[in-house]
């Protein structure tokens, strides 16, 4: 590959490599990887992991539905929330 | 106890954290001071119940960028990840996507140059060759029955 694009410079190359993986997995799915956090009563926020770089798909698991991961939707903008609880 | 969660939950990414709302319809609406009742009464709420592994996210990182084996011939599950990357790694990546990190390399050695017309150029093959490498997941083959007396 260094070869290819006439380089000598491992260090500079890798970075290089480095951005165009990650610029590929923004808008390609090349390898997915999954979190699972549990969800808590009265709690909003939740963290994504550090390494994201786009998201692919939200699911939250159907206890009813033998257990199923079922995918939802993202809201455009932020909804009015009634029983707004306080987040300290 | 959760149930049909595709329609009453929603997200909403916000910079480091997701936001999580439940989407609650109340069949009646409390009732007025004129005694009216509102029936369509629907609102947002956070989630109102504990699921223990309840939310799943699925996203795209940077897993594994260079291996120590040539990924188109070994299986992903037994590549091992090449932590301190040599000039003798391999990148973790199929033979079209690795054209196309090439042509990236390319783009970007000549900015280093100078050269932003150089840069340009290479940059848009980039994007063709990522481009070539969606089209090809995406074959469609079709089969057209042969009519009875075509010509042959």
């Amino acid at each position: 590959m260094m070869e290819r694009a006439n380089t000598r410079e491992t260090k500079l190359a890798i970075a290089f490599v480095k951005d165009a993986i990650t610029q590929i997995q923004s808008t390609h799915e090349v390898v997915l990887k999954n979190d699972k956090q549990s969800i808590v009563e009265d709690q909003r926020d939740y963290n994504l992991p550090t390494d994201v770089i786009a998201l692919d798909s939200v699911s939250v698991l159907d206890t009813e539905d033998g257990n199923k991961y079922k995918r939802i939707r993202r809201l455009m903008d932020d909804p009015l929330v009634s029983e707004d609880k306080d987040l300290g | 106890m959760s149930y049909d969660t595709n329609k009453n939950y929603y997200y909403k990414r916000h910079g480091k954290v997701l936001r999580l709302y439940k989407f609650r319809k109340n069949t009646l609406g409390p009732v007025d001071s004129n005694g009216r009742v509102n029936s369509a009464n629907a609102d947002f709420i956070y989630p109102d119940e504990a699921i223990t592994d309840g939310l799943r996210i699925e996203y795209t990182a940077l897993t594994k960028p260079f291996v120590d084996e040539d990924p188109e011939t070994t299986a992903d599950a037994s590549l091992t990840e090449a932590t301190s990357p040599t000039e003798l790694s391999h990148v973790n990546l199929n033979r079209v996507l690795s054209l196309a990190v090439v042509e990236y390399l390319k783009a970007h050695m000549a900015e280093r140059k100078g050269d932003v017309q150089a840069k340009e150029y290479f940059m848009k093959q980039f994007y063709n060759k990522l481009a070539d490498n969606e089209s090809n997941r995406n074959n469609v083959f079709v089969t057209i029955p042969m009519q009875p007396y075509a010509i042959r």
